[in-house]
Formats: structure tokens, sequence, C-alpha cells
């Protein structure tokens, strides 16, 4: 059979992992459960059979796609064209797809370019899965065929596909329908998931339209194709001719579907119904995908029960009013929170956390409050921080008049006018400030700011009443001498960006990426006036 | 001129001057100090090979006593070796140990953290073998998708320190069942993409190496080995290091197969939280459930390094004020790791093992934990040169005793270690009593270590041999003594904060006392003195104590009933100053310190920081002193054709300004090399062609295209040296001096 022979192809096996078998002794071998051995009916879905009501049902506002989708599959053992199926993240395109397979019990190949991040990889996981192989402990988790090039792959599939669609005839004819599990026809489909990731590879020019030509080269009714990506089928455009599949759009879901499909199995209908009132219409203006929204509401539903103590209680009109003026409060915060982190919560003592939460509001309303620099860096790392962040805000041309010791810090003040035109040109200044986003700088003027203001702001910095004499004794030197290792620490906790090339070129130009925020806090602990010295338009 | 011909002309042929020039690129970028301060210190050559095998080159009055005692004793160098390795590594273990004590209970928290994640991951169901390793994804609800994900805040920006962290905790999760990756931001760069992090994965795991690493393969790894009760751990240690979009690859992609493989993912932050979402995109970051946990600051770990090693007698080693507090400082303002701390004192550690000739004595403080008998005969009584050292070190000078015999320095030495324990113990209470302000041990260590207030204080007891005497000063004249106690120093703050202690927190604190005195009998009776007198009072008013205590701090008025524990503050704050006042004798005042103390901050300066760039340039300007060849030796300022070309572009380079014109600069160059020879031709007179010369005499004139390559190759090392830039597009012909004061 074809799985005897693969498993006669032995891939050369890396030195490591024969070590390691041969290290690996008696118990973990026998550690190690039989291998499994795939048949034909892991080709399909697998499981319960789903009837068409059903999968209609789990997929409440795709009805119209589903039943799209299996026209265009047609009935048993009937070619079809490729299907291009797209539509934003998360609006169930893939598992829609898998459902219909489950219900059709039809044999199919899925691969994602996620998983499958190269060609390689691509290739040989369909051919994997179509010669019933496995990687695993046995075969070393190697491949059964080694292919790297489409001409390879080509020759490859077509060899299989028609060993797997004969072994899928003779299997029908021998006993028709006896068993649950046996698939139903001799049609192979292909599912291409998360197509749009190809165009990411370097070969993408090839690989792409290789595999919308797939169909084309290989010219087998008994194979069909299914594209899935996020993006429309516009966005893979070439010149390269091949047939255009048929499109299937997965539009975004409506308010009410999401209703729907949120509702489905909740254990207690009118509470969860009641608290998708208040929720799902602030949410749906910012997002609606099915994936984030139910990562939001599984916290906020918590949040939204904490004052009931029986879930499978039925609210009343009173006790709804009561729990929506107790919850109001956390939703707008969590509109704007993407991300947020609780802490381990023995290891947050109260006040801890209370403070936490504050901060967490601090962020979400951005409002500013002097909270304290919560990580260490050490001062000359803090100096460089704050120049770097100068540099950037700054235009190069203020930097004489800035840290001139003469000139001191009012020289921003002289700027006043109000003529409404001159008013404009301010905002589009700004506005074009703001597009350009931090700007540049060479090394030589962050260390002349650097030496600037740490050498200025040394005199008010009198914490260490004791050692004065000694700090400033090896002062200047010891601050530069480690500077460029401070600013390469910095680079690599991304709060500065250095661009540029060959470091012995030396074009080397750095940006800080900070925020004010934080250029603010690390002022503060090194009592540095740093709004003296940020010049606004 | 003529000298300079006659440098030229003989001994030293031209063939060889080539080869060394060949070489010198090499001296100029590897050329190290030491012999060229050598120079400057009157010893013959002979002496200098030999102490070169000594890092330290001592030039004060006492090395020159090390090298005589050295002439001496060379069997002592190696007891010194042998018992400086012994100190180092009980250092070395004792850091080790406090570090994992402070991590024990983050790394439980996280254990735990994990188990139960990985009980939320199971209860979304197990898959079958066929069901995880397909290739298509389960269907279950969005929430089964999400990674649980550890951040652990490292609160240092240098990561350095934590990578050993991260080590330990992989182990610790280890040993608790779990399957540990740990993955570096190595991993995680733009070059080896999504492949570069699964592979290593798959060879911390599976233990195989593939080509074509795929996460399908972990899945079947995992439940092939049968037994699917432990989650798979992955630990990334430096967040902010990873390329952003690979990792967020890679987390789409454990998302994926989230419910077939329990990943757990644990990431080491250093910054802040914004870190994360800097770096990966809101749709991968809501893949994520993620948790944080926060380890030690490096404050606190500092702070119990500096309390197992420095204060507590560890191996008896010891760091001189001027030592501590350029330590503290690199910590604080320069490096901020504990890294580059411990490094430092082992620098510190290593530079006084060589330098001090009766520092193998520290070996008795080692061992006599064991034993508490000295006996001098089990390392050879130290030869008359040594003994005379002893008794020569400036510290026992001051003390004048008369009697110079091995005894006394015994003596010495186990008075010195009773000083010292004193001393810490006293530093642990004051330390005690400021933790809660955020003073940190470091700083209050530094204060403690001042040798100023502890000079006055020898003055006044002339004999700081002998067994500290008991009379306690009048407390008027203690603030006289102690300058830092009135300065405002960090001791003297803690003696405030004790005055105005509530009874509670004073109780407590004194218990703390009552554990760290233990060893000081005088101390001890007198806290367990004040501490039984706060009892009776506290029960006397417990309970209006009790509910005095929360009123307190919104009025002041209701001082007046806190009385009684006013008083005791009171006292309290009299035995924390007759603490310091008696028994904080500064370790530079005791006789006999320097065996055991490292105060040479000059030297540690040195081998610690170093000063590369600037020493590239002197090393360039001064060329002779290393190179020391006897054709351009002293001629002032003049620069010869015989220099290295380097050093003659980089004097030539002193010329300019920021920008160089590289045709004014080879001008130059060239006149510089042609000079000689063209004071040749001023006498011979003019013979046009250069050829001529050439076969007259050995030293030829080069030829323009030679000239042009050594340009060429001078400019070239200095770019290596970091010295000068090349030339940009705008300005084509200048090159840039890379000219900050570095």
């Amino acid at each position: 059979m074809v799985k005897e022979e693969i498993l006669q192809i032995t891939r050369r096996t890396t030195r490591s992992f024969s070590s390691s078998a041969a290290a690996g002794n008696e118990a973990e071998k026998t550690k190690i459960s039989e291998p499994y051995n795939p048949t034909l009916k892991d080709l399909v879905f697998g499981g319960n059979h789903l009837n068409y009501d059903d999968l209609l049902s789990s997929f409440p506002a795709r009805g119209v796609q589903i039943s799209q989708i299996t026209r265009l599959l047609g009935p048993l053992n009937s070619p079809m064209l490729p299907i291009f199926i797209y539509g934003g993240a998360s609006t169930g395109k893939t598992s829609s797809i898998l459902q219909i397979f489950r219900h059709l019990n039809r044999p199919f190949v899925y691969a994602s370019y996620r998983t499958c991040y190269s060609p390689c990889l691509f290739f040989e996981s369909i051919l994997n899965q179509l010669l019933l192989h496995r990687k695993n402990a046995v075969n070393g988790y190697s491949s059964s065929k080694r292919c790297e090039k489409p001409s390879d792959f080509v020759n490859f599939l077509r060899e299989s596909l028609l060993s797997v669609i004969n072994d899928l005839k003779v299997n029908s004819g021998k006993s028709s329908n006896k068993l649950a599990g046996k698939p139903h026809g001799s049609m192979v489909y292909l599912i291409l998931d998360n197509l749009e990731l190809v165009r990411n590879w370097d070969k993408s020019s090839i690989i792409l339209p290789f595999i919308f030509n797939l169909y084309d080269i290989l010219k087998m009714p008994e194979l069909g194709l299914i594209y899935i990506s996020t993006t429309s089928p516009d966005t893979y455009y070439s010149n390269v001719g091949y047939i255009e599949p048929i499109p299937v759009y997965f539009p975004e879901y409506t308010e009410e579907d999401l209703r729907q499909i949120f509702m489905r199995n909740q254990a207690n209908q009118k509470l969860y119904s009641s608290f998708l009132d208040v929720v799902l219409k602030p949410f749906c203006r910012i997002t609606r995908r099915v994936d984030e929204l139910s990562t939001a509401f599984s916290s906020l539903f918590r949040k939204y029960c904490d004052p009931l103590n029986d879930l499978e209680h039925v609210p009343n009109e009173e006790m709804k009013r009561r729990m929506f003026s107790h919850f109001q409060p956390h939703i707008a915060p969590s509109l704007n929170e993407i991300f947020w982190v609780p802490s381990w919560p023995s290891l947050d003592v109260q006040p801890n956390r209370e403070k936490k939460q504050k901060s967490g509001v601090k962020k979400s309303r951005g409002c500013e409050d002097f909270a304290e620099l919560d990580f260490h860096m050490s001062t000359s790392a803090k100096y460089l921080l704050i120049s770097a962040f100068l540099a950037s805000r700054n235009p190069a041309t203020l930097d004489a008049s800035l840290f001139d010791s003469t000139a001191g810090s009012d020289s921003r003040k002289r700027k006043r006018k109000a003529s409404v035109k001159s008013m404009e040109q301010k905002e589009a200044a700004e506005q074009e400030l703001l597009m350009k986003g931090p700007g540049t700088f060479p090394l030589e003027r962050l260390l002349a700011i650097f030496q600037c203001i740490s050498s200025v702001a040394d005199d008010p910095l009198d914490e260490e009443h004791e050692n004065c004499a000694l700090r400033f004794e090896s002062g200047d030197s010891g601050f530069m001498s480690d500077v460029l290792m401070q600013l390469s620490s910095l680079c690599n906790a991304n709060f500065i960006i250095k661009g540029g090339s060959c470091p012995l070129e030396g074009s080397t130009r750095y940006r800080s990426m900070i925020t004010e925020d934080l250029a603010l806090k690390v002022a503060r602990s090194l009592k540095f006036p740093l709004p003296n010295y940020l010049y606004r338009r | 001129m003529s000298l300079s011909a006659a440098a030229t002309d003989s001994p030293p042929p031209p063939a060889p001057d080539i080869t060394e020039n060949n070489l010198q690129p090499f001296f100029v970028l590897h050329q190290v100090s030491p012999q060229k301060s050598n120079k400057k210190s009157t010893r013959t050559a002979k002496t200098r090979r030999r102490i070169d095998l000594t890092p330290s080159l001592p030039k004060s009055v006492e090395n020159l006593e090390v090298e005589k005692a050295e002439e001496g004793d060379h069997g002592y160098v190696n007891k010194r070796m042998e018992t400086f390795e012994r100190v180092w590594s009980k250092i070395e273990l004792t850091i080790k140990d406090v570090l994992r004590n402070l991590n024990i209970s983050g790394f439980n928290e996280i254990h735990r953290w994990v188990r139960e994640s990985f009980n939320t991951i199971k209860s979304f169901g197990t898959p079958s073998f066929p069901e995880a390793t397909q290739s298509f994804p389960i269907v279950k609800d969005a929430t089964s998708k999400q990674v649980f994900t550890g951040l652990v805040l490292t609160k240092n920006m240098e990561f350095v320190d934590d990578l050993l962290t991260f080590e330990e905790l992989g182990l610790h999760l280890k040993s608790q069942g779990c399957h540990v990756a740990n993955l570096s931001s190595l991993d995680f760069s733009v070059k080896n993409g999504i492949g570069g992090c699964l592979r290593s994965l798959l060879r911390q795991l599976v233990m195989v190496t593939l080509d074509a690493p795929d996460i399908s393969i972990l899945a079947t790894w995992y439940r092939e080995q049968g037994n699917c009760n432990n989650p798979v751990v992955i630990i990334i240690d430096d967040l902010e290091r990873c390329c952003g979009p690979v990792l967020s690859d890679f987390i789409l992609t454990l998302s994926e197969w989230a419910f077939k493989i329990p990943v757990i993912l644990i990431m080491g932050v250093a910054t802040t939280l914004d870190a994360l979402r800097n770096t990966l995109p809101s749709n991968v970051l809501h893949h994520l459930r993620p948790c944080k946990f926060i380890l030690g600051t490096p404050f606190e770990r500092m702070d119990a390094i500096v309390e197992a090693v420095l204060v507590k007698q560890c191996s008896g080693f010891r760091i001189g004020h001027k030592v501590a507090v350029f330590m503290r400082n690199f910590f604080v303002s320069q490096d901020g790791t504990i890294t580059s701390f411990i490094k430092a004192l082992k620098i510190a550690c290593a530079q006084h093992f060589s330098a001090e000739p009766l520092s193998f004595m520290l070996l008795w403080f080692l061992i006599e934990e064991d034993s508490q008998v000295l006996e001098g005969e089990n390392y050879g009584l130290p030869s008359e040169a040594l003994l005379k050292h002893a008794f020569d070190l400036p510290s026992y000078r001051r003390n004048k005793v008369t009697e110079l015999n091995w005894d006394t320095l015994v003596h010495g030495l186990s008075e010195l270690k009773n000083l010292q324990n004193q001393w810490s113990t006293v530093l642990l209470c004051i330390h005690e009593a400021v933790k809660s302000d955020k003073i940190h041990l470091l700083d209050l260590y530094c204060e403690a270590l001042d040798p100023e207030s502890g000079i006055l204080r020898v003055s006044n007891a002339p004999k700081g041999i002998q067994k500290d005497s008991t009379i306690s000063p009048g407390n008027k004249d203690m603030h006289k003594k102690y300058p830092s106690l009135q300065k405002g120093g960090f001791i003297w703050q803690a003696i405030c904060k004790l005055r105005d202690l509530p009874a509670m927190q004073l109780c407590t604190l004194l218990k703390g006392w009552e554990k760290h005195t233990a060893g000081i009998p005088e101390i001890h009776d007198k806290v367990k003195e004040l501490l039984s007198m706060l009892k009776f009072e506290d029960s006397k008013s417990l309970k209006g104590d009790l509910i005095d205590m929360s009123k307190r701090s919104a009025s002041r008025s209701h001082l007046n009933l806190g009385k009684d524990s006013k008083a005791a503050s009171e006292k309290a704050a009299r035995l924390a100053e007759f603490m310091v006042g008696n028994y904080m004798q500064a370790l530079e005042c005791i006789a006999f310190h320097e065996v055991v103390c490292f105060k040479d901050v000059d030297k540690l300066q040195a081998a610690l920081i170093g000063d590369p760039r600037r020493r590239i340039q002197v090393d360039l300007l001064e060329f002779h002193n290393i190179v020391q060849c006897s054709c351009c030796g002293r001629h002032g300022n003049t620069l010869l054709p015989s220099m290295h070309d380097s050093s003659i572009m980089h004097a030539l380079a002193q010329e300019h300004g920021d920008l160089i014109n590289l045709h004014d600069w080879y001008q130059s160059f060239k006149t510089v090399l042609l000079s000689s020879s063209n004071k040749w031709k001023n006498r011979v007179k003019h013979s046009p062609s250069p050829k001529k010369r050439k076969v007259t005499t050995e030293h030829a004139k080069p030829s323009e295209a030679a000239i042009q390559a050594r340009f060429c190759k001078a400019v070239t090392e200095l770019q290596i040296s970091g010295l000068v830039r090349m030339p940009s597009k705008r300005r084509p012909d200048y090159v840039q001096r890379v000219a900050f004061g570095l």
C-alpha cells in the first residue's frame, strides 16, 4: 500500500535526533503510545454527522453563504470550479466551511498558511495528508516526501490524488455507506486558508499565481479548490491568466446577527439578553469581530453579574435597572481598553490593586497623573533618554538657543502673534509635526545635548549629599565613557530606534520612540525641568 | 634632523622596520596600558616583567612593600590565590543563594498560575489523538483560542540580570513537571522568521532539529507521550528585543493551535506593559490572556546581596568606603545591573588578593566559622618581612602599639572581626528601622562605612584595638562626633524616624532588633528591656491604643494619648544613638583592616570602566611610549616619516576642525612622509627623478602611489578605531572627525 512505501522513504535524520533517540531510555520508549495510523476516514471532518438544519442554526447569520457554498460544491462527485471565500477577520469563514464539510462528510485536505509558513511546508503538509502520513516519533517527525519546488509538488500531488481517489472509489464501491465515518464520494477538496499571508512570502510572485493556477495545471475534475482569505480577490490581481475563482463574500455581522450569535449556548437567556442590551450597541460601534467582542464580553459579563448571587435568576425590570447603574461605569473604560493586564490575585494586596485600577483608568482616559517611573534605569540612561526625546522633538536649529547657558529656556516665549493667518499656519505646522512623528537625529547631536543637560542638571541634583565630591570627581568622564553602552541598551528596550546601515559608515540616525508621558516621568525622577526645554509651536 | 637621519640610517635596517609597520595596526588597537604606566614607575625591566603577571601595578609606598615581600615569600602568592578562590566561591555561592531565595516565592506564584491556567484549558475538553493532530482547527468559541500569558515585570531596563532568573524559572517549572522551553529574543529575528523560534522550540521540547519545523509536530509530540497532564510552558525572556512581527506570527500560530497544545507563555518585560502594546498589534493582543507578575526590583536584590555578602560576615572580604561609594554610584547612575556590581566586586576581590601580601589571612576568617581556634602554625608563621609589613600598615601605625609579634597581629585581627560583627549588627538594626521609607541598604552601607566619623571616634578612645570601651559618651557630644548624623544622613534620618514611630511599629521593629542583636549581649539586653517595657504599656492601654492608632494619622490632637509610647520611641532612638555611637566603628579606623579591606578605588575604576576611546586617542598621539623605537623617540611635536602612519594622520587631524578636507590632509601627510627625503635633497641639490635617489640611498622616497595607499590604509584604520567617519554624499571630499569628548 501507499503507506508502506512512505515509511520506507527515510528522510535524512539529523544528528541530534538520532542521538536523542539513541539516548532515550527504555522507559521513555514505552511511554510513547502506539503510533496512530491514519486511514481514509481522517480525510473527513469526523465526529457526529451534522444535518443541514443544525448546520444553519449553528451559524445564525450565515444562511445565505452556506447555501451558496453548498450549491457551488454541488451534488456528490460533481466537478466544481474553484471557490474564493473572503470577508473580514472573525466572520466565520473557516468554521462555516469546515462545518459544511462535516455536514457533507466529503474528504478534504486543509492547509492554513499560518501554520504552513513556507512553500516547502505547505507542499509537504498537503502531501502528508493525502498520503495519510503523520509526522511522529517513529519516523523522526519527517514528511512523507521532500518537496521544495512547485513542479515537484504538482507531480507528487497528481500521483497521490490519483491513488487517493482510486482508494475512495474502491471504498465506496465495496461497502456503500455501511459505516457513518466513511467519506462520501470520490472528490477531494483542497481548502487553503489564510491565503492573504502568501502575499508576504518572498517568492509570492511565483507561488501565488501557482496556487491560483493549480486547477488549470492539474486538470483533474476530481479536485475541488477552496481558497479562504480575509482580503478580496482584487488584492491578488496578477497578469498571469487563470480561471477566476468564484467569489463568496462573508459580510460583517450586523448588530442583530451578533446578538443571535452571542445568545447561542447561554445558560440564562434572559439575563444575557439584558446584558447584551446594555453592551452590544456601544461595542458594535467599535468592533464587530466576534472574537474581540467575546473576550471583552466574557469579563464584562462577570462584572455585570457581580450583584447577583444566583446566576439562574431571571432579572425583573427593577433588578435590571439596579444592575445597570452598578455596571455602567465599567463600560466606557473597557471600550477603550484593548489590553487589560490583571495581576495574579494572591500576589496583590488590596491597596495595590486599587492603585492599578487607577492607572488603568488613567491609561484609558489619557489624563496625566503623577505616577512614578516604575522600573529601574540608571541615571545616565535617563539623561540619555531625555536628550534623545529632546533631539527628536525640537528642531535642530533651536539647540543652540535652548542649551546655550545664556539663552536659557525662555527663548520659546518670543513667539506671540495672534493674526488668523499665523494661527492657521501654526495649526498646519502642528499637523505636519504630528504626521511626521518624532524626528531623527545623528549621534553627535544626541551626545551634545546629553552633555549639556547632564552637566547643567548635576547642580540641582543634590540627593547624594554625602558623596557629591566623589561623584563629580569622576563626573563627566564617568558619565561619558559608558554612554554608548547605555545607548545600545536604550535601543534594545525600544526607547530609541536606530536607523541606518553599516556601523562603520557612521551615518546612523536615531529616533526616540517614547511618549511625552514617559519622558516627563523620567524627567521628574531626575528633577529635570523638561517642559522648559520643549519647543512648542 | 641629523639625529633622525642617523636613526634611520643606522642599526635598524629597513626590513624589520617594515615588518614592524605591518604589525602596528594591531598594536594601535590592542595595546593595553600597563606597560605604559610601568614605564613611569621607576622599576627595572626585570621586575616589570614579573609584575605583569599580577594584574595590578601599584605606585604607593605600601606597594613597594608588597613587592619586597613578594620577593621574599613566593609561597604566599599561591596561598593568596588559593584564598582568593575560596573567598570568591563563597561569595558567589552566597549571592546565588540569596537570589534564589528572593525569587522562590515569585516562582511558586507563577507555578500556581500555570497550573490554574492549565486547568482552564483542560476544562474546554481534551481532544483525541486524531483530533489534536489534524491540520484543520477545532471549532470552539473564541475564548478558548486565547493563549495564557504571564508577563513578568523585571523592573530593570537592562535585562542582563534576569537571564539567570528566567533560566531558574524554567528549571523550577521543569522540576514541577511542566514541559519548558526557554526562548530568547535571538530566536525571534527577522532573518529567521517564525521558523527560527519554532526550530528552537522543537529542539528543546521534542529534541529534534528539522529543516522545516512545523508546529503540528509539537502537537503530535505532546499527544504521543501519552501523559497530557502537564502544560507546555514557553518562556521568552526579553520581550522588548523580540522582533514584533515574528512574535505576533508566533502568537497567532499558537492561538490557532491553542486547543490542541496547551501552551502557556511567560514573557519577561523589562520596562512597562506599554512595551507589549507597542510591539504587538491589537489583533494579536486580544489573543493573549495576560496576567502580570512582579519579581524583586533591582534595589531589593541589591540590598539582599549587600546584606548577605558585605554586611554580614560572609567571607571576611570587605571594601572600603570610597570603593563602596564608587560601586554604588556605578550602579545607580551608570550601569544599573547587578551583574556589573558583582563583576566589580570580583575585580576588587582579585585586586585585593594580588596586591595585599597579608590577604591570605582571610582564610582564617573563613575557617574560623567552623572551628573557633586560630592556629598561626597552620599557615606557617609569616616571615619577618611580612610581619614587618603588617606593622607598617598605616592603620596600625596610627594606633602605635609597641609590641611587634605574631600574637598582636592575630589578636588585632580577631578584634577586627568582633568590631565588624558589631558594626554590621547595628547597621542591620538601622536598616530595619528605615526599610519602609525606601532607603536602600546600599546607601546606608556607604554612609556607615564613612571613616571620617570613625576617625573622630578613634581619636577619643586612643586604643582602637582594645576591647571596645563600653563607657558611653554623653548624648550631647554624639552629634559632635558624628558629623554625618548632623548633616541629615540616612542614619540620622533613621534615628529621627524612630522618635515618632507609633507603638505598634516600634514593637515589631524591636522584635526585629532582638533577632539581629542576639550576638551582642549588651545591646540585646537593652532591646529586651525596652521591649518588655513597651509590652507592659501596650497591655495597659491596648484597647485605647488600637483605636487611637487609626485616628492618629488623621489628627495630631491625639498625640497626648500616645505619650507613653512616645517615651518608648524616644528611648528606642536613644538606644539607636548609643548603638551607633559605640558599636558602629567604621572599618577603616580599625587596625589591620588593610588585611581584609580593599580600598584602591582608582584601580577598580580603571579596571571596570576603562576608557577605551580616550585610550586609543592618547596612544595614537604618544605612541612612542608603547613602541619605544629609537628612531622617533624624543622629538617633541615634530612629525617624522618613521612614525606609524595612523599616528601621523591622527596628529595631523588635530589641526582640523570637525571636518577634515581629504585633500589637505593628504597633502600634509605627504609632506611629512617626504620631509626627510626633502632634506636629503636639499643637500644633494635638485635631482628631478626620484628614481635616482632610490638607487643612492637605502631609504628611498616612496612613490606617489605608495603614499596614497598608505594614506588610504591609515584613514581606514582611523575609521575602524572609530575616530573618523567616511565622507558623506553631501560633502564627498570631507571626512568628519568623530570628536565628542569621549
